[in-house]
C-alpha cells in the first residue's frame, strides 16, 4: 500500500512538473528591414520552437534561419548568404530568458496580461542582451506570448552596402507571436 | 576644324545609344530579378522522394551531411500526418517518427495554405516542399527539419 501510494505520488509530481513547461513547434517570428527605397526585406518564420515555464518564468525560443520565407529568391539567397546570415555556418537564432516580474502575471486565470522579459538574443554567433516588455495571454490550457522590438543590426556584426545605401534598415522591427500548450 | 567635328559626332552618337542600351538592359534584368517570385511548388520537379522515417534517420545519422545532401532541393516526403499545428492563422503539417519524437515540420506556399485543413492525424500524405534545414533542437532535444512553400501532392 505505502509503495502504491508512492508511485501515485511520483507520478502525480512528474505529471505537474511536466505541465509547468509549455511549447510549440509553431511560433511565429516576423522581421521587417523595409525602407522606403526598398520594401522587399520582410520576412517570416513559422516554425520556431519556444518553450515558456510557467513556475520559473523561463523563456526559450529557436528559430531555424532558413525557414525564414521571402517573396523573392534573390533576397532569399542573399539572407542566406556568407556576407549576411551565413546560415550555413550560424543555423539557428536562439533567444534564453525569463519573465523580470512574474508575480505580474496568473499562469492559472485566464486573462490578459504584460510583463517584462529580459534575455540573451544570439544571432550569427553573437550574443546579445535583450530587454523587451511582452503580452501574455492566457486562455484555457493555452498560453500566447506576444512581444514586438527592434534590433541593431550592427551590434550582430551585420553591415554591407544595403544598409548603408538605405535599402536595408539599420534597426529592423521584430514580432514574435507563440501559442504555447 | 568644324569637317573634323563633323566626323567625330557619329562615333560619339554610337557611344552613347550602346551605353543608354546597356543601362536599359542591365536595369531590365535587375528589375525582373527583384519582382521575381517563387513558382508554384506543385509546378515543380522534387530532386528527391522520401519516406518520413528514413529521412528524419538521415538527419539523426549524420546532420551535417544529410544538410548538404538537401541543400536548397524540392523533396517530396511520404508519412503520416502526426499533429497539425496552428500558426496563426495558418496551419503546419507535422511528421513525428514517434521513437526518437524527431519532427518533419511543413509549412505552406501562400496558394496553398488551406491544404492542411484537408488533413488530420494519422492520414497517410505526401508532400512536396522546398527544404531549409534540420537542426537539433536544444530545446525540445530531437531534431527538427523544416520545409517551406510546401504544397499537398494528391
Amino acid at each position: 500500500m505505502k509503495k502504491f501510494i508512492l508511485f501515485l505520488s511520483v507520478v502525480a509530481i512528474t505529471n505537474s512538473l511536466f505541465a509547468q513547461k509549455k511549447t510549440t513547434t509553431s511560433a511565429i517570428v516576423r522581421f521587417d528591414a523595409s525602407t522606403s527605397i526598398d520594401n522587399m526585406p520582410k520576412a517570416e518564420n513559422k516554425t520556431v520552437i519556444a518553450a515558456i515555464n510557467t513556475t520559473t518564468g523561463s523563456l526559450a525560443f529557436e528559430a531555424t534561419v532558413k525557414n525564414f520565407s521571402f517573396s523573392n529568391p534573390m533576397m532569399q539567397d542573399h539572407f542566406n548568404g556568407p556576407s549576411w546570415l551565413d546560415s550555413d555556418k550560424h543555423p539557428t537564432f536562439t533567444y534564453k530568458g525569463n519573465i523580470t516580474d512574474l508575480s505580474a502575471v496568473n499562469f492559472a486565470k485566464e486573462g490578459v496580461y504584460q510583463v517584462n522579459t529580459e534575455g540573451a538574443l544570439t544571432i550569427k554567433g553573437v550574443e546579445q542582451k535583450l530587454v523587451t516588455p511582452a503580452t501574455i495571454t492566457v486562455k484555457g490550457s493555452s498560453i500566447l506570448a506576444v512581444a514586438d522590438f527592434s534590433i541593431k543590426l550592427s551590434d550582430f556584426g551585420i553591415t554591407g552596402a544595403p544598409i548603408d545605401g538605405g535599402k536595408v534598415t539599420k534597426e529592423p522591427k521584430i514580432n514574435v507571436s507563440a501559442e504555447l500548450k | 576644324m568644324p569637317e573634323q567635328l563633323k566626323k567625330k559626332k557619329p562615333w560619339v552618337k554610337r557611344i552613347l545609344i550602346a551605353v543608354l542600351a546597356i543601362v536599359v538592359v542591365l536595369s531590365g534584368i535587375y528589375w525582373y530579378v527583384a519582382t521575381e517570385k517563387f513558382s508554384d511548388t506543385k509546378d515543380r520537379k522534387a530532386d528527391y522522394t522520401v519516406n518520413a522515417i528514413d529521412f528524419i534517420r538521415e538527419f539523426e545519422k549524420n546532420q551535417k551531411e544529410a544538410n548538404d545532401k538537401y541543400k536548397d532541393k524540392i523533396i517530396t516526403v511520404n508519412g503520416i500526418v502526426s499533429e497539425i499545428e496552428a500558426a496563426d492563422t495558418t496551419m503546419n503539417i507535422k511528421m513525428m517518427d514517434t521513437v526518437s519524437k524527431s519532427i518533419i515540420i511543413f509549412t505552406f506556399q501562400e496558394q496553398h495554405l488551406s491544404e492542411p485543413k484537408t488533413v488530420k492525424a494519422g492520414d497517410a500524405v505526401s508532400i512536396k516542399g522546398s527544404f531549409s534545414a534540420g537542426i537539433f533542437s536544444d530545446i525540445l532535444e530531437v531534431i527538427k527539419i523544416d520545409f517551406k512553400r510546401s504544397a499537398l501532392n494528391k
